[in-house]
């Protein structure tokens, strides 16, 4: 047995409990089937790679996410299984030695390790909003990044600056991919991000040496390639123009689109609504909740979470009764916006939450 | 005679896939004979309806064998009656289906034993007989 599959059978996890995980990775990424067993055996011969995960300017969200999602996660046991030697949240080591141990990492392994950030970067005040050991994270970034082999900038604040970002952005607060320019970069966005999203990654690296295939902000096509709104099981109330008003109305009860209590989903990029959270479980619309649209750029900006955005982003697919009842919301402003909208689909440029904002806001 | 004496078989418009899917077995299977290598289907990325889907069970059929899966959560896999194709379901610990493929194989690779997994189970048998002596 290798080191890989001693540590999982340990924990429990059979050979095949494992190829059956990477099987189902390998159909999560689109990927042909055949390569669950290659991930599975390159994930098993791979020398443990070193894994360096620098907490920035952050809430811990991300990294619950991957270690507790629920128990025991293979996502956490495939990561307990790299070799993580430097986490400033999980470690044992504090203090110096806890400083060494990144420095020992770093020397080590130049030009191999993964990069993994949680946080942005404050830029402010030169830095001096987020410091570990005295050192602000622009100042260690600069420093190790250059060194790694990729970069993994797990969450939105990672991805895209996230809440520090946020207006009035007091600490400067930008996204890695502002600092690292120059290092193959992976965003994982979402507030927290989907747990298998890493594992995915990761294992796509060890398996055939690169990064999966991004979209234009750097994310992992095959996991925020669709909306949530594309793939949303609620999605045919809002083709019938059937929308719930306020959360405890009869749409609610019926289980109606939550287009107009203001879900982002039509305008959200993430596999929330397919892989689901705590183990396949459900997601937040599933539990009656709009999308916030968190895995986007400046989605606490957007206006509110329970504004309603100002057109549909499909096609109106609008039964003639349901037009004739007048039971569509802004059926005359999404044909104001269709223009708009299909310059967006033609030149595949994604709408923003900002694009198809209601101007004068707040109305439902 | 009326027009409904006329047999006429009405396919759902949506069976593209469907018919696809039964012609890539088809090559997988003929492989299958001639080189021993399989190979796999993931029904899981193909945009089937539940029309389509129900018209490829029908298609494919029912074997003999069953084989239930109990690692990380439920699975089966089931012989379907065109030998050599197995239709896999991978579920997870709280029942939910996470993956499902359709699997050319003479057996399913996941049933197989390694030798590792035998030689422990040699110690394990050993070690129980020691304990009887
Ligand atoms: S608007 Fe939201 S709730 Fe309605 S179908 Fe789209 S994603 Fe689902």
């Amino acid at each position: 047995m290798n080191e890989l599959q001693e540590r999982l059978a340990w924990r429990g996890i059979s050979r095949r409990g494992f190829l059956k995980y990477c099987t189902m990775l390998a159909s999560l990424m689109a990927l042909p089937p055949a390569a669950g067993q290659a991930m599975a055996e390159a994930l098993a011969r791979a020398r443990r790679p070193a894994v360096i995960w620098l907490p920035f300017q952050e809430c811990t969200g991300c990294l619950e996410s991957i270690t507790r999602s629920h128990t025991p996660t293979i996502e956490g046991l495939i990561f307990d299984a790299l070799s993580l030697d430097y986490s400033e949240t999980l470690m044992a080591a504090a203090g110096h030695q806890a400083e060494q141990a990144l420095k020992r990492a770093v020397e080590d392994n130049a030009g191999r390790f993964i990069l993994v950030i949680d946080g942005s970067v404050p830029t402010g005040l030169n830095g001096a909003y987020s410091c570990i050991a005295g050192r602000s994270n622009l100042d260690l970034l600069r420093e190790v990044a250059p060194k790694a082999a990729v970069v993994i900038a797990m969450g939105s604040c990672a991805a895209f600056g996230g809440i520090p970002a946020a207006r009035p952005n007091p600490t400067g607060a930008v996204a890695i991919s502002e600092i690292v320019r120059d290092k193959p970069l992976v965003n994982i966005p979402g507030c927290p991000p989907i747990p298998v999203v890493m594992t995915g990654v990761i294992a796509h690296y060890l398996t055939f040496g690169s990064l999966p295939e991004l979209d234009r902000l750097r994310r992992p096509r095959a996991f925020y390639g669709e909306t949530i709104h594309d793939r949303c099981y609620r999605r045919p109330f809002y083709d019938r123009g059937l929308f719930a008003k306020s959360f405890d109305d009869e749409g609610a009860r019926q289980g109606w689109c939550l287009f107009e209590l203001g879900c982002k989903g039509p305008v959200t990029y993430n596999a929330c609504a397919h892989v689901k959270w705590n183990d396949h479980t459900s997601f937040p619309i599933e539990s009656g909740h709009g999308c916030i649209g968190c895995s986007e750029p400046g989605f606490w900006d957007a206006g509110g979470f329970y504004r309603p955005l100002s057109a549909p982003a499909g096609p109106l697919k609008l039964a003639a009764g349901a037009v004739a009842a007048g039971a569509a919301v802004g059926v005359a402003v999404a044909i104001a916006n269709r223009a708009r909208k299909g310059a967006a689909r033609a030149a595949h440029v994604t709408a923003t939450v900002a694009d198809l904002e209601k101007a004068d806001g707040g109305e439902r | 005679m009326g027009l409904e004496a006329i047999p006429v078989v009405v396919e759902p418009a949506d069976l593209a896939a469907a018919r696809a899917v039964l012609r890539e077995l088809a090559v997988l299977v003929e492989r299958l004979l001639a080189t021993g290598e399989g190979g796999a289907i993931d029904l899981g990325v193909l945009p089937l309806t539940p029309a389509a889907r129900a018209w490829l069970i029908d298609r494919l059929g029912r074997g003999e064998v069953e084989i239930r899966l109990t690692a990380g959560g439920q699975s089966t896999i089931t012989e379907t009656g065109c030998a050599g194709v197995w239709w896999v379901r991978h579920g997870n610990e709280a029942g939910v289906v996470t993956s499902e493929l359709l699997e050319v194989a003479y057996v399913p690779g996941l049933v197989p034993v390694s030798r590792a997994e035998v030689e422990n189970g040699l110690q394990r048998l050993n070690s129980g007989l020691d304990g009887l002596n």
